[in-house]
């Protein structure tokens, strides 16, 4: 790609218009990245939106990261512009324990399906969304599937089908056996393997 | 362990008239206050409190008003969908799309797949634009491997991809009409489809889910079955676009079930994140392939069609437009198509450095796109995918009301949806 | 007791038995003709392993529905529920009874057929009603309501297009007005914007493409009939077809002559050979009318609900009315 002459001009205006992004700024062949906290995401891609130099009316796509338990969030903002010949990539940073951000959809009413998906995967919560509920999961679904920590058997076991479906074989399918105590048809089945054994 | 369910009889005399008549007619059986909250019970859902402002706005009625189903199974939501249409008698007041009926969590699944197994994950989403789900990602983790695909690969690339993007709109003349109760379109569509389809299984070995591009490269070479069939086809396919344009472009009853129906402007498709050929049909000439060209899109000669409409009439002729077009590249790309190799030298398991790269594609859908991770491991940190079809379906709560029941279906079909998309 | 009485209890019964047993192969003809003829226009081949060219396959369709779960829904009306698909079925069976076939081969040749005809046929619309209302469930309520609004719409243009032929032809009696056409030329020529109006209004009363709101199998499902089964469904299926059949017989006995043979043949025999002449020409136009609606339905999308109503109250009803009004004048004024 042709891009990274070009992708200087949208550096310097960009530098031009918010000399604080120079610390998160990064770029690739065709991509432009800045990186911002949480909070300053409508007020920057207002700006980025709306001025005529910069234009990029299009929120190509929004995305949630989990950087693990210990880390944070990140609400990734792909944005297009006609008059820039690259992707500009805003990385807005969120607290993973308290997980809020302000929502977008002021800005794009097609935010809204994205934010709903990152709030149904990530448990992101959108402040100001007039409609953030589970998109995808059901409606009692408890917890965040694409979250790092996120593991089948504990969430299986704490989702309201828990002990419900009759499943098989239950005594080996049982989801309480992360826990410390066997499950009572477990230790049966291990007992009985280890007679046949010797 | 069973209970006794009384089941409620609507000849049942110790109802007033007014509840047996609410009950036969499905409403729910006390009168429900104007601007009252109805709940869910009255579209067959456990009942439970409303979770957001929206929630409860859609399900709240008016006098006069009733809560219908459509979907998931239902003739026509393009899979398993389920819109709850609010309705005073045929006229729409409020649309709300439940979605997930189809979700298998791809996303989830691809982080747990080398980079090369992602690329068979990917191909189930939009089951009718499979090769452009494997553009994007492979796109995406050459970027992030830092290895480029040898260019006979990029032109097999862009050959199959725009052979898929003419069956796939084929299809959506033949939905568009089926949902209005048109029944040939979809067989024209499927004849042409069926003849692309047998092309690609030829080159990729499958008929459906391709599983045909690699990262650095796709797995075949083109053969000789593939260049026959392509041949034939180019022969009459025009003739056959013409065919199954026929029987729709000039019929009165399908221009007046279309023309002004589902109108979007290019400010409303722009704020939605409608892409793809329905924001052209509203005037607004984004095509990524112009606007961010990747592949070899910059060395073929083509031109961004719009339409001036933004209605269904306008997203068909569209959808027309752009297989002419497609058309049209293919004859480019089979001119220039160099020799050489089709795949890059490439490890079994590939490790990129860690990094993050983004790619967009033009499917027949719109703006799809990937955005990876990658952490250093063998499998991605994070892989997204965004759908166009998941995020068109937003406009459809906004063109509805005040529309009937029947255009409903129609003007969704118009945006060409496919559910294995829009649900992951 | 009166002999005559008997003797016409007896007729009557015989009759309407031998229309009720014709409807069924009729309806198997009817619905194989739709499977081959659209299976043609979408370039596909259609049924073709049952029977020599496929042709049993609406038989056995038809004998696979007998063999179906029939499911009633639990909070269904039952009364009406299973008395519904009667309604329908028998309106259209009766309605059979006055087809004029051939020359003596009417089961009940009525004084006041042509009347009587679209009486009974329009006792389908409280069948569907019926069925929309029993079946508990919203696609079937909204499809009967459909389906009354559409058929009351759509009688009175083609009532009022008769009306016409009935005032130039001075009968009600089908067997009179064939005659008056061997006499006068077919009705065709004296009445063409009747033609056009009674066959557009009459696709809508049998609720064919494109004006087949009342099934409307993308918006509604199935319209009122989303809830039946089995043989049940089964008689609405039967009754459409029936129905399709009648109206093109209807059709062209009122507009083409009925059994009378076009131009270069003897247009009328004498006697037994006379009948079979006669019912040989009647369903060879039927079939093509029956032919050009199937066609219709591969061809057309469906128009709107308030693009049909339209249509009958701005469209065909003014123009029946000026149709009949000038059809008077001129009877009048040049005393036909």
């Amino acid at each position: 790609m042709t891009a990274p002459a070009k992708a200087g001009a949208l550096v310097r205006l960009l530098l031009d218009r918010f000399p604080d992004l120079a610390a998160g700024l990064w770029t690739d062949e065709d991509t432009v990245e800045v990186t911002i906290e949480g909070e300053r995401n409508v007020a920057l891609l207002q700006v980025l939106r709306d001025d005529p130099e910069l234009n990029f009316f299009f929120l190509a796509d929004a995305a949630a990261v989990d950087y693990g338990p210990t880390e944070r969030f990140e609400v990734v903002y792909h944005l297009y512009s006609d008059r820039h010949p690259a992707w500009l990539r805003v990385r807005a940073r969120v607290n993973r324990a308290d997980p809020h951000i302000p929502t977008l959809t002021d800005l794009w009413e097609g935010a809204m399906f994205h934010e709903r998906e990152m709030f149904d995967m990530m448990g992101i919560v959108f402040d100001g969304n007039r409609d953030l509920r589970r998109i995808y999961m059901s409606p009692d679904y408890r917890s965040f599937p694409q979250r790092k920590d996120f593991l089948l058997p504990d969430d299986a076991a704490d989702s309201s089908a828990a002990g419900v479906r009759p499943l098989e074989r239950p005594e080996t399918w049982d989801l309480t056996r992360l826990s410390d105590e066997l499950a009572p048809g477990v230790v049966a089945h291990a007992e009985a393997e280890a007679e046949a054994k010797p | 362990m069973t209970s006794e369910v009384k089941i409620p009889d609507p000849l049942d005399l110790d109802l007033d008239e007014e509840a047996r008549l609410r009950r036969v007619a499905g409403l729910p059986a006390a009168k429900t206050p104007a601007g009252e909250y109805a709940g869910f019970e009255s579209v067959g859902l456990p009942e439970r409190p409303p979770q957001t402002e929206r929630e409860r706005e859609v399900y709240t009625l008016e006098e006069g008003e009733m809560l219908v189903n459509m979907g998931p199974q239902h003739p026509s939501t393009h899979g398993v969908m389920r819109l709850v249409v609010k309705v005073r008698g045929e006229v729409v007041t409020d649309v709300d799309p439940v979605l997930g009926y189809l979700h298998r969590g791809i996303e989830k699944l691809c982080e747990e797949a080398t980079y090369t197994t992602v690329l068979t994950y990917v191909d189930p989403m939009d089951y009718l634009s499979t090769m452009h789900n494997e553009h994007a990602p492979a796109i995406a983790f050459e970027k992030l491997f830092g290895v480029t695909a040898p260019p006979r690969a990029e032109y097999i690339r862009a050959l199959v991809v725009e052979l898929n993007r003419v069956f796939s709109h084929s299809l959506m003349m033949g939905f568009l009409a089926l949902d209005m109760g048109g029944i040939t379109p979809i067989l024209y569509g499927f004849i042409n489809r069926d003849e692309i389809v047998d092309m690609l299984s030829a080159i990729s070995g499958q008929r459906m889910l391709f599983n045909f591009f690699r990262v650095g490269g796709v797995n075949w070479d083109t053969n000789d079955e593939f260049l026959s069939r392509l041949g034939t086809w180019r022969d009459h396919v025009l003739k056959n676009v013409e065919m199954s344009e026929r029987v729709l472009t000039d019929n009165e009853v399908f221009r007046s079930r279309t023309i002004g129906m589902g109108t979007l402007s290019g400010r409303d498709a722009i704020a939605l994140g409608v892409s793809g050929p329905n924001l052209r049909a509203s005037g607004v000439p984004f095509d990524v392939r112009k606007a961010h060209p990747y592949s070899i899109y910059p060395e073929l000669e083509f031109e961004v069609i719009t339409q001036s409409g933004g209605d269904s009439n306008a997203r068909y002729l569209q959808r027309i437009a752009e297989i002419n077009q497609s058309i049209h590249l293919i004859d480019q790309i089979v001119d220039k198509m160099p020799h050489g190799a089709v795949q890059a030298q490439v490890p079994g398991i590939i490790r990129p450095k860690p990094g993050r790269a983004y790619a967009a594609i033009e499917s027949p859908r719109g703006l799809y796109s990937v955005y990876a991770i990658s952490d250093g491991g063998p499998n991605p940190y994070r892989f997204r995918m965004r759908d166009p079809s998941f995020i068109s379906l937003q406009a459809i709560p906004k063109l509805m009301p005040g529309r009937l029941i029947a255009d409903t279906m129609a003007v969704m079909a118009s945006f060409d949806p496919v559910m294995g998309g829009v649900d992951k | 007791m009166n002999i005559d009485l008997l003797i016409g209890v007896l007729r009557f019964l015989l009759a309407t038995t031998l229309i009720l047993l014709l409807t069924v192969p009729t309806a198997f003809v009817v619905i194989q003709m739709e499977l081959k003829i659209i299976a043609g226009a979408q370039l596909r081949y259609g049924p073709n392993r049952i029977g020599p060219w496929g042709m049993f396959q609406s038989t056995i369709h038809g004998f696979k529905v007998l063999a179906k779960e029939d499911h009633i829904p639990d909070q269904a009306d039952r009364a009406t529920f299973t008395l519904a698909p009667w309604m329908v079925y028998m309106a259209a069976a009766m309605s059979m009874l006055v087809i004029p076939f051939a020359p003596g081969a009417i089961a009940v040749d009525f004084n006041i057929g042509i009347v009587y005809f679209f009486a009974v046929l329009g006792l389908s619309v409280v069948g569907l009603l019926v069925a929309g209302w029993a079946s508990y469930n919203k696609y079937s309520l909204l499809g009967g309501l459909r389906s009354a609004a559409q058929m009351v719409s759509y009688e009175i243009p083609l009532t009022l297009s008769v009306v016409g032929v009935v005032v130039l032809a001075g009968t009600l009696n089908f067997r009179e007005l064939i005659e008056w056409q061997r006499v006068h030329g077919w009705m065709l020529i004296w009445q063409p914007v009747a033609l056009v109006i009674f066959y557009v209004a009459s696709l809508a009363e049998i609720n064919r493409t494109p004006f087949d709101m009342v099934e409307a199998d993308s918006e509604l499902v199935a319209g009122p009939f989303t809830e039946y089964s089995g043989m049940r469904f089964g008689f609405f299926f039967f009754a459409e077809y029936v129905a399709l059949f009648i109206m093109s017989g209807i059709l062209i006995s009122l507009f083409f002559g009925g059994w009378l043979a076009p131009w270069p043949f003897p247009d009328q025999l004498d006697g037994f050979i006379g009948t079979i002449y006669g019912v040989l020409w009647f369903f060879i136009k039927t079939y093509i009318f029956i032919a050009v609606a199937v066609l219709l339905r591969a061809t057309l999308v469906r128009v709107r609900v308030d693009q049909l109503m339209g249509m009958a109250w701005k469209v065909l009803l003014p123009l029946a009315m000026v149709n009949l009004l000038v059809t008077a004048a001129a009877v009048l004024v040049f005393k036909l």
